[in-house]
């Protein structure tokens, strides 16, 4: 499964009109393509197999519910149903008691490592040009919020993990996005 | 955008996902009568989104496929359901109008009159609709007999496809279908397979189908008309 090179993105696309025409078959079609890489983004942040098997489903629910409202002019349709399950993953994730970042089982590479299994080749321009402003920021702040991404960890996980005051990680989080979405319009 | 800058990081930070629960509920309550907030919130979420891609697959413990699909029938009828008929139900059943007037209203053209003045104490009636205005097909179940009785009233014709009747009612899993409708004339049914508690509080949904009626025994689509049974009798 390839989703970053570019006939599997045009498949996605083509496949995405589909579902939004309510064609169960193109659905069952996209479910085979990403099942796997949507599983990766909700079990990173909900390790609880049980539950990330129900939110993947919850997911797949609300991707064929809101098929219509995807825009291939605003991204990929595998960042835009990444966001969908993402967003039910995290939702879940502040329900249920936190999990301590020193406590998330093995088998979860550290995202300073994980963050890119992806050869060069493969990436979008979209995230070629977001890693690219990732790497100027600070190395700390930089992996601070590649946790709160890939992990969904909160501040207070963040603030325990990096033994830092709450409020710091919030400032470190907010000027962190601030010079993202400045470095992203540059 | 008249967002502050506060409030475009607060939205940064939801899309990210590090705010706490009480403020990352605050923000979703707050996005859905706040146009602008909403709007930050969603370019976040696309700024942040190519980082997905460089997740790794994790191949899920078991094939959800089946499960999701079956959602998808049940989410479809829970929606249609809960847009359509709940708030008319209620303005129905609030107010001067009450619930048996409407039904009787509509019953009068229908030839139900007869069956409404003897007062039947189990019939009850459901109109299947996509908007008030709209009445589709009215259903009459007598209980007792446990007969139903199906009356095109103003369903738009589908000359290459049929209309099929299904029962829906969280008791009974998956919906089932109740057999295709005829579209100038009454088709009768019965539900003697049903518990009749189940016949009284189902949802009777209809989907527009090939001309056999559903290939899969499951409906094909969203229902495009939906009502709930309403007694007739005192």
């Amino acid at each position: 499964m390839d989703l970053g090179v570019k006939s599997d993105a045009q498949d996605l696309v083509a496949l995405m009109a589909r579902v939004a025409s309510r064609d169960r078959a193109a659905f069952a079609a996209l479910y085979r393509q990403t099942q796997a890489k949507l599983y990766g983004v909700v079990v990173r942040i909900i390790q609880r197999r049980d539950l990330a098997g129900e939110i993947l489903q919850e997911a797949y629910v609300r991707i064929w519910e809101r098929a219509a409202d995807f825009d291939p002019a605003k991204g990929s349709p595998i960042a835009w149903m990444a966001t969908i399950a993402r967003n039910r993953a995290l939702d879940e994730a502040r329900r249920v008691q936190p999990v301590a970042l020193e406590d998330m089982p093995d088998g979860f590479d550290p995202p300073g490592e994980d963050v890119d299994p992806l050869s060069a080749r493969q990436r979008s321009e979209s995230l070629q040009a977001l890693m690219r402003c990732l790497e100027t920021l600070d190395p700390e702040k930089r992996q601070i919020l590649l946790l709160a991404y890939y992990r969904g960890a909160s501040r207070e996980a963040l603030a325990k993990r990096f033994d830092r005051p709450v409020p710091t990680i919030k400032t470190w989080l907010r000027r962190s996005l601030a010079d993202l979405k400045d470095c992203l319009s540059s | 955008m008249s967002l502050s800058p506060d409030d475009d990081l607060a939205a940064a930070e939801y899309a990210l996902g590090a705010l706490d629960p009480a403020e990352r509920a605050a923000l979703a309550a707050r996005r859905q009568r706040e146009p602008d907030l909403d709007a930050a919130i969603s370019a976040w979420e696309r700024r942040l989104a190519p980082l997905a891609e460089a997740i790794a697959p994790v191949a899920p413990p078991r094939d959800f496929l089946a499960e999701i699909e079956s959602r998808l029938d049940g989410a479809a009828i829970a929606s249609a359901v809960v847009v359509d008929l709940t708030r008319r139900l209620r303005r129905w059943r609030a107010g001067a109008i009450a619930a048996g007037a409407v039904a009787a209203a509509l019953a009068i053209g229908l030839g139900l009159r007869e069956n409404m003045r003897a007062g039947l104490p189990h019939e009850y009636v459901a109109v299947l609709q996509k908007s008030a205005d709209q009445p589709a097909f009215v259903v009459t179940v007598n209980i007792d007999a446990r007969s139903l009785t199906v009356r095109p009233v103003a369903a738009p014709p589908q000359p290459d496809k049929a209309y099929e009747l299904w029962l829906i009612d969280a008791k009974l899993g998956a919906p089932r279908s109740l057999g295709l409708l005829k579209q100038n004339a009454a088709t009768a049914s019965n539900v003697a397979s049903y518990d009749p508690a189940v016949v009284e509080n189902a949802t009777y949904a209809v989907t527009i189908e090939p001309p056999g009626g559903s290939p899969t025994g499951k409906p094909s689509g969203a229902p495009v008309f939906v009502g709930k049974l309403i007694p007739t009798g005192p």
